[in-house]
């Protein structure tokens, strides 16, 4: 942000520490800000999510309350970095300042399937997914749950010192599970659909870290095929609706539960109340295999088949995953996931997330000023390479993320689809899916 | 207000003066430091009201008095309305332990505008969020007092054979009626509630504090030899432990010491739970003018009473409004470290 446009934060002192670059993203929550640090040098990238006031006159989003008091709370080279928490006591709007990453496995994932039309290599998958689970295996342990783990959520760095770490991001359904003071059904409907775990879907009152492992295999399969593995069709409603079609598009894969496998299948509301429904079609074992082309002997098969059982206590854990045999067997995992250590790989030059720079703190859209930010930041010394050097209108997002699902205790409102909101078509189209990219009402 | 060039305020006087026709000085006096405490735990004691007025788990309880504790280790009660601070932190606690309570019927509750609650809110943001209670170690604590005891001929054997000034326990102080451990339970609840009015919980991991409180309940009840219990726990701690974390047993072995003195200094702030005394009306009353002439009319102003915190800590404590985040940190940061370097704690959680 130049000399210019500055003296319009001059009521927000913080503002001032930041050079300010433009929009990456949005979403219900509020909007998601690219900035540089002024100092130290050398400057560092910013993600700065600033949060809607809430409407419903409830004061402070819980959504914000949960990021900020347990990403202060934990420190982990695979969880992203809550720099700072920046208040507006003027306007009550509330700033939260993220270390910045330039990737995320959604993108990732997209930048393969629509641009290169070939797979990631098994270097890249299995860095990512070791270092997905040694985060997750560190929240784990604290005893938070994450509850909303899916590609876009999942942020991967890019050049510089941390380039292709793995940083969890994003906790705005997370929560500490040890002893609740309310079932943890309380909270509504949780994890984007196409990732939400069956014990989630057929009503369990109380669930375990085990939802998140679940999301880890959707995502694991995800790396490997580029589409996603279980693509139901969510049911809307205000309240948590019996998702039938997405609880299908998983036993077309992996088979009906049973009561042999999964014994306290039977105390879950939704496989009391529509036997019939969940038992309508039959589908002949196993199609996991096929779905994710692996062979059945293979260790990335085997790990992702303990990912996906059916049963939450017989799920394996972040830690034990950690474990597995996968992860010990070449190509070996590494720190930078995006660079493979073996010679004869070919690199990889992912997309930097696009910035709009016409759009400033508060949100207004201002085409004046574009004019001058643009020149700021092309200018700026070792602003993010050549790829942002011209600006491309946003039609595409970063760090997306669903809405935050109505939660009862909260009495979210329904509010307005981010995807369809913003991204006039684009990710529909491109997942393929009908009827949008899966989200909350 | 007015800062003047050394550093003394002075007032828009008139008003304030003609009105409080009881100040006789026509500067404001700021409240003693013993004036703020007593404010301070008057308004704890409210807090503790208020929750059980609604019912509130005592985890909400311990949440919000913390966040209360915390927000006036940086603000002055001169700076920020206590009866306001009050509603605020119940209203965090309840968002943050996800047991929602809309700042509306909160409000209504007590006849409070709610708005104001929502005003603050903000500012409960600007500290550490997650609160450890006491109560859970209390619990745990109890669970493993009743294995310690079901268990008890073996250990007592065992013990004797290791250390000879055990042996002279008197034989049988074991009672594993139930009830007894629930009246254990209970009184060390009612003890945590009071250590929650000390400065106890801000100096103290929450094991240590249950183990206190456990300990002094145990002093009324006598359910448990407790000093052989606080024995057992490192001698579980050893047997349990294999070659490889001998060092880390040894280094448990040694903060024994240190942990059984914080037990003991723990007790001191016990002990001050008797010495603060609920303020009388009469002072209160006093206590209570002084604010409102603080306050002065523009109260709304959150940060104009800044230069109060000089006149009380000097400059060097003096928190500046926009480091008040790294100034946080650091506090916090020392609290991490004794709680982290801290062995018994650990234990705590692991019974």
């Amino acid at each position: 942000m130049g000399d210019g446009s500055g003296s319009r934060w001059s009521r927000a002192e913080w503002v001032q520490q930041y050079d300010l670059l433009g929009k990456i993203g949005e979403g219900t929550y509020g909007l998601v800000f690219l900035a540089r640090t002024k100092t130290p040098s050398p400057s560092k990238s910013i993600a700065i999510k600033k949060f809607k006031q809430s409407k419903d006159g409830d004061g402070v989003s819980p959504t914000a309350i949960r990021e900020i008091m347990l990403l202060r709370e934990i420190t982990h080279e695979n969880v992203v970095k809550l720099v700072n928490v920046h208040i507006n006591h003027a306007d009550m709007s509330l700033y939260l300042a993220f270390d910045y990453a330039e990737h995320d496995l959604y993108e990732i994932i997209r930048h393969h399937r629509d641009k290169l039309n070939h797979s990631i290599n098994q270097y890249t998958v299995k860095s990512l997914l070791w270092q997905l689970l040694n985060g997750l295996s560190y929240l784990h342990s604290n005893w938070m749950i994450h509850r909303d783990l899916k590609p876009s959520n999942i942020l991967v760095m890019g050049e510089g010192e941390e380039h292709g770490v793995v940083k969890i991001a994003d906790f705005g359904l997370a929560r500490i599970y040890q002893a609740p003071l309310k079932p943890l059904s309380d909270n509504g409907v949780v994890v984007t659909i196409w990732y939400r775990a069956p014990e989630l879907l057929l009503g369990a009152k109380h669930y375990t870290s085990a939802v998140d492992m679940w999301a880890v295999g959707c995502i694991f399969a995800e790396l490997l095929t580029l589409k996603p593995l279980f693509q139901g069709a969510e049911v809307k409603a205000t309240s948590n609706p019996f998702q039938l079609d997405q609880l299908d598009k998983i036993f077309k894969v992996l088979g009906h539960p049973t009561l042999e496998k999964w014994p306290s299948l039977a105390s879950l509301p939704h496989w009391q109340q529509d036997v019939q429904h969940i038992q309508g079609h039959k589908y002949d074992n196993t199609g996991l295999y096929n779905v994710v082309h692996l062979s059945t002997k293979s260790p990335a098969y085997d790990l992702l088949s303990k990912m996906l059982e059916y049963d939450p206590r017989k799920r394996i854990t972040a830690a034990q995953a950690l474990e597995h045999e996968y992860f010990k067997i070449e190509p070996l995992p590494g720190r930078n996931a995006l660079v493979p250590c073996q010679l004869g790989e070919k690199i990889v030059n992912y997309p930097t997330r696009p910035v709009d720079n016409t759009t400033d703190l508060e949100g207004t859209t201002n085409l004046a000023a574009s004019q001058a930010v643009t020149a700021v930041s092309g200018s700026m010394p070792g602003a993010h390479g050549s790829n942002r050097s011209v600006p491309r209108p946003m039609n595409v997002v970063g760090m997306q993320r669903l809405p935050p699902q109505p939660m009862g205790a909260y009495n979210l409102t329904s509010q307005a689809a981010m995807g369809d909101g913003m991204n006039p078509g684009n990710i529909s189209k491109q997942r393929g899916v009908p009827q949008g990219h899966p989200q909350q009402v | 207000m007015e800062v003047d060039v050394d550093g003394s305020l002075s007032y828009p006087e008139p008003q304030m003066t003609a009105k409080d026709s009881g100040e006789k000085h026509s500067r404001t006096k700021p409240l003693s430091i013993e004036e703020e405490q007593c404010i301070r735990v008057f308004y704890e004691n409210k807090l503790q009201e208020v929750c059980n007025n609604f019912r509130f788990p005592h985890k909400i309880q311990a949440t919000a008095l913390i966040y209360f504790k915390r927000f006036y280790l940086q603000w002055s009660v001169m700076e920020h309305q206590p009866k306001h601070i009050m509603l605020t932190c119940i209203y965090a606690a309840c968002k943050i332990e996800e047991n929602h309570v809309s700042a509306e019927e909160l409000g209504k509750g007590i006849s409070q505008d709610h708005q104001m609650i929502l005003n603050n809110e903000m500012i409960s943001l600007e500290f550490d969020l997650i609160v450890y209670a006491p109560y859970r170690s209390v619990e745990g604590f109890i669970i493993d007092m009743e294995e310690f005891c079901n268990s008890g001929d073996d250990q007592l054997q065992m013990l004797k054979s290791v250390s000879c000034n055990i042996s002279s326990l008197p034989p049988q102080i074991y009672v594993t009626i139930g009830g007894y451990w629930a009246t254990l339970q209970d009184t060390a609840r009612l003890e945590v509630d009071k250590m929650m009015l000390t400065d106890a919980p801000l100096l103290f991991p929450p094991g240590q504090l249950a183990l206190a409180a456990l300990g002094n309940s145990n002093a009324l009840h006598n359910v448990i030899d407790f000093d052989s219990y606080l024995g057992s726990i490192f001698q579980g701690q050893n047997s349990l432990h294999t070659m490889a974390e001998l060092a880390e047993s040894l280094h448990a072995i040694d903060s024994c010491e240190s942990w059984f003195s914080s037990v003991l200094r723990v007790d001191h702030c016990g002990m001050q739970v008797k010495k603060y005394k609920i303020p009388s009306e009469k002072e209160l009353k006093h206590i209570n003018r002084k604010l409102k002439s603080c306050w002065g009319h523009s109260s709304h102003d959150e940060y104009f009473l800044q230069p109060y915190i000089e006149l009380h800590a000097g400059p060097k404590d003096l928190p500046k409004t926009k480091n008040l985040l790294g100034k946080k940190r650091e506090k916090k940061s020392k609290h991490k470290s004794k709680r982290s370097s801290n062995e018994a704690q650990n234990m705590a959680s692991l019974a």
